[in-house]
């Protein structure tokens, strides 16, 4: 009678990975539908093709790279990525563009840097930064909160670029390119000159309460842990509220920055991206304070509407820099305990 | 109520107690044979003190400690020693070890025990000798040599009773104590005594209310004993661990409890103390739970050591075609055991028999996502995901400055994974090849240093050489001159006993046979040729032997000196025998001259006659010039015949 011979433990709580991407999907979807709701079926549209496009894209990277496919496909994760990329890209994205941002997250970001585990940066924000560079104006195409399309024009518009009065007609600069374009006025003469700014904020508040809501779903659930998303909402904060205390005509308030943009998918679906963050919870702090603040300053100063994917970015650098700093002290090696009667 | 602390990390995996701790505990019978490994502790191995062949009674010792750190055995039944061999032992790797085997009688007769029934009035020191020959080492599994917990070189100011029990499945401890608490106490009030009466805490987690209850009742009667019931929380019975939740304080790294006055006692082997020194049995038996789904008499098993896990299972009824996995110890850190007739050893807490499904499945993990739910769970506060990619990169340097050593292996990172790396196994397998690495080091550093002083012992040698060398030479040297200085005109008393002895040779050869003058000069000259030779052939040598500076070059000028004087020597006999002969040495060489010369002037005569205008002449010159060559030749032979005679002049032409 042969026995199994395993190395302990011998006892798991049979979680998976599957399982807390699957957590990470569910959790996006009050975000989604509040999108959906505000900007049309644009966002829907994107997260059908990013979807197909990434497992696709997954499937044939790994079988080039000779792995498993289902398992790999199991875990998740292409999804993750597909969904937070269709999230994050504007309502009226051709279907080229979202190609190109799966295609260089799934296969550039991820993959060529050893799959699920090893890239080095989220593949989400490379693919989104990289449209962001490479096709500015159709990344600023964002839809006007008051109209709604059908269907059939929206489809018409993702397959074809083709729509009725052309598209300025549907579209509206975001509540952030407004309020940075201030053409001289103090922020409360433009909020009261333009009355697209406070729709615009309002819809965009409500996204961001939904995705509020679904980052602390996944906290309850323990899917990652406070010290990211807290710390970059924190540091967003104080640096927004400090500057808006000496200058409220020039910056928007700590509410205004924490509820407009991509703030809180950002704090909850990619700061506590674990591949690509720091490691200790220390360093989790320290990356998303380093998060919060980059916002500030890129959405400040930069010439981007919006700072996510440059300050993620640029965070992801340097988190083996913060795991050198911030390596916990192990038991045994705490100072204050070593006071016994040596 | 005592204050506890938390400790970070832990996990909270399915209990699965109540399986085992429903019932009494439940005697094993002794079983036909038992099997006793030499090493069931940590430390170096017992020797057999038993003849294969001989009876022993039950408790009579078969194999006693080797040095401090190790611990005797004895025997668990009365019976015979069929022999001493190699068996699997009680180990991950299944490993052979050397094992007593007995054969037992079923008389299971006792040796003569002598009970102590006032221990507190022995002294100490004998008290302690009563626990290390009883052979008591850590029940609840590592298996250190009790006695040597209870002689810490430091004041112990809290003595802290492991009770936690925090495997599941596990409930040896829990039936141990609601049954057998007074004898835990009395056990309890032996080590106080021994370590002058620390504050004893006993740690017991909150799933075991029976047992705490009776622990309460026991410890009423003495002072200085509290019962902490602690949450429930794995590894709470983790040593450090259980000091950080009673005492808030942590045992430094790389040290032991005792750093910071405390020691920690598993309850079991408070019991066994009990046992050994009021009732004089030494450790020859243990409690160990079977359980598991395949086990159809779960329970709690009174089990002499050396039992075969065989034996017992087919004594708690498990059904082996049920299970997939047996394992020694719990499900978080125990080892699955590949021989079912391994013994029970003194640290041999449980028996898990699993089914198929009741463990966690053999899973083909995924990739670390550095989802960090490990660094969560980690008792000892270590990033375990970033062990593992060290681990996993071979990055050993880097897996040590994370602290590699500091990890206990409870298994709580594993258990979390969501990807289901065996993370445990990376680390033990990193701990290997550090700990290898570390040893080849040291190795390679003893090596190098027996190099390097083998190497300077070597140039010192030459150099002293060198010194001694010089040392003698200045001395000869000195001596040499100081005699010169003394007796200028002395003879080299080497070259005058030479001489003597030449003299007596060459005195004893003419007495002999007296040789012809002629015979006595040729004599002569080949003695000053081969002296001469013999001069030049060793300053040669010298010259040779200085550029090089040879240690020779020093015999070389005295033998130089002593050729000098001797080729010297001979060339003034000779001539003084020359003078004596009346001999010119010249002469010859004149003769010589004269005749070849005559010779010549034939020759060119001879030649110039075929161009000669007068060739008359020059034939009356030839003749001449041959009367004169032939003069020459005359004289020189005459010469030649007798040297002494008076030379002929040599006519001019």
């Amino acid at each position: 009678m042969a026995f199994l011979n395993l190395s302990s433990p011998h006892h798991h709580n049979l979680s998976k990975t599957s399982s807390i991407m699957m957590w990470v999907l569910l959790a996006t979807i009050p975000g989604l539908l509040v999108q959906t709701y505000f900007y049309g079926y644009g966002t829907l549209i994107n997260l059908i093709w990013a979807s197909v496009l990434a497992v696709a894209l997954e499937a044939i990277v790994l079988r080039l790279r000779r792995r498993p496919i289902r398992p790999h496909i199991a875990d998740g994760s292409a999804l993750v990525t597909a969904f937070l990329l269709a999230l994050a890209l504007p309502p009226f994205s051709p279907w080229w563009l979202t190609l190109v941002a799966v295609l260089f997250a799934i296969v550039f970001a991820k993959h060529l840097y050893g799959g699920l585990g090893n890239n080095p940066f989220n593949p989400a924000m490379v693919g989104y930064a990289l449209c962001l560079i490479a096709f500015p104006v159709s990344m600023t195409q964002w839809a006007s909160p008051e109209i709604t399309l059908s269907l059939g024009q929206q489809l018409q518009w993702f397959w074809l670029e083709q729509i009725d009065g052309g598209i300025d007609a549907w579209t509206q600069a975001t509540p952030l390119d407004l309020m940075r374009h201030t053409k001289g006025l103090t922020l409360n003469e433009l909020s009261s000159s333009n009355p697209q700014l406070n729709l615009g904020l309002s819809a965009s508040g409500w996204i961001n309460a939904a995705y509020l809501l679904g980052g602390l779903a996944l906290l309850a659930k323990r899917v990652f842990t406070w010290h990211a998303p807290v710390a970059m909402l924190a540091s967003l904060g104080f640096c927004a509220g400090l500057f808006h205390m000496g200058e409220p005509d020039l910056y928007p308030s700590a509410t205004q920055h924490l509820f407009t943009g991509a703030t809180m998918l950002a704090a909850f679906f990619i700061v506590t991206d674990p591949v690509t963050s720091a490691t200790s919870r220390k360093g989790k702090l320290v990356f998303g304070a380093g998060v919060g603040i980059l916002v500030f300053i890129i959405r400040s100063y930069g010439s981007y509407p919006d700072a996510f994917a440059f300050a993620i970015l640029l965070m992801n650098l340097s988190a083996p820099l913060i795991d050198t700093y911030t390596q916990p002290k192990a038991y045994g090696h705490h100072q204050k305990h070593n006071q016994g009667d040596r | 109520m005592h204050k506890t602390w938390n400790f970070h990390g832990g996990v909270h995996p399915t209990e699965n107690k109540r399986q085992s701790n429903q019932q009494p505990i439940m005697v094993m019978p002794v079983p036909k044979q038992l099997v006793l490994p030499l090493n069931q502790h940590i430390g170096k191995a017992a020797k057999a003190v038993i003849e294969v062949g001989e009876y022993v009674l039950k408790g009579q010792l078969i194999a006693s400690a080797q040095g401090f750190v190790s611990a005797n055995i004895h025997a668990p039944s009365s019976g015979y020693i069929n022999t001493i061999e190699d068996r699997s032992l009680p180990h991950p790797s299944a490993l052979l070890g050397p094992c007593i085997i007995i054969d037992t009688d079923g008389k299971d007769q006792w040796i003569d025990l002598t009970p102590q029934s006032n221990p507190k009035q022995l002294p100490k020191l004998e008290l302690l000798d009563l626990i290390q020959t009883a052979g008591i080492t850590g029940m609840g599994g590592a298996g250190f040599p009790s006695a040597v917990k209870l002689q810490p070189k430091n004041t112990i100011h809290t003595l802290i009773i492991n009770a936690a029990e925090c495997e599941p499945y596990i409930t040896a401890d829990d039936r141990l104590i609601r049954e057998h608490a007074e004898q835990v106490m009395a056990g309890i009030e032996l080590l106080q005594h021994l370590l002058d009466q620390p504050h004893c805490l006993i740690g017991i987690e909150d799933n075991k209310p029976e047992a705490i209850m009776a622990l309460n009742d026991a410890a009423q009667q003495l002072s200085g004993v509290e019962v902490c019931v602690i949450p429930t929380k794995y590894p709470s019975g983790g040593e450090k661990q259980l000091i950080e939740i009673l005492t808030g304080q942590q045992v430094p790294h790389a040290g032991i409890p005792a750093d910071i006055g405390m020691v920690c006692h598993n309850v079991g082997t408070v019991k066994a103390i009990a046992d050994a020194v009021l009732l004089g049995q030494p450790l020859i038996q243990r409690i160990t739970t079977v359980t598991g789904k395949a086990t159809a008499n779960a329970g709690n098993y009174q089990v002499l050591i050396g039992t075969q896990v065989s034996d017992l299972l087919a004594f708690a009824k498990v059904d082996l075609n049920q299970t997939s996995r047996l394992v020694m110890g719990g499900p978080m850190m125990g080892f699955t055991l590949q021989d079912i007739h391994t013994p029970l050893i003194k640290g041999s807490n449980c028996i898990l028999a699993a089914a198929d499904l009741e463990l966690a499945p053999v899973a083909d993990h995924h990739s670390c996502i550095r989802c960090g739910l490990c660094e969560v769970a980690c008792p000892a506060e270590l990033l375990p995901q970033q062990l593992f990619w060290f681990a996993k990169a071979e990055e050993f340097e880097k897996a040590q400055h994370h602290n590699l050593s500091d990890c206990i292996e409870c298994g709580a990172c594993a258990w979390v994974c969501p990807s289901q790396i065996p993370l445990v196994q990376y680390y033990r397998y990193a701990k290997g090849r550090v700990k290898t690495r570390n040893h080849e080091a040291q190795l390679a550093e003893h090596a190098r240093l027996r190099f390097e002083t083998r190497e300077q012992r070597l140039i010192d040698e030459k150099l002293a050489k060198e010194e001694k060398r010089k040392a003698r030479a200045t001395a000869a040297a000195a001596a040499q001159a100081a005699k010169r200085a003394a007796n200028p005109t002395a003879e080299d008393p080497i070259a005058a006993a030479l001489a003597r002895v030449n003299k007596q040779k060459y005195e004893s050869q003419t007495a002999a046979v007296p040789l012809t003058p002629e015979d006595q000069y040729k004599e002569l000259k080949t003695a000053a040729a081969i002296t001469r030779t013999k001069l030049k052939k060793t300053c040669k040598a010298l010259e040779n032997a200085q550029s090089l500076d040879h240690e020779q070059a020093d015999n070389l000028q005295e033998t130089v000196a002593l050729l000098t004087v001797k080729a010297d020597q001979a060339q003034a006999k000779l001539q003084a025998y020359e003078t004596k002969l009346g001999l010119d040495p010249e002469k010859e060489k004149i003769l010589l001259v004269a005749v070849a010369k005559a010779n010549s002037a034939v020759r060119k005569l001879e030649k110039s006659i075929a161009n000669a205008e007068d060739p008359q002449t020059i034939e009356q010159q030839i003749l001449e010039a041959k009367a004169i060559h032939a003069a020459a030749t005359q004289a020189l032979s005459d010469h030649q015949a007798n040297p002494a005679a008076k030379p002929t002049p040599a006519q001019e032409p």
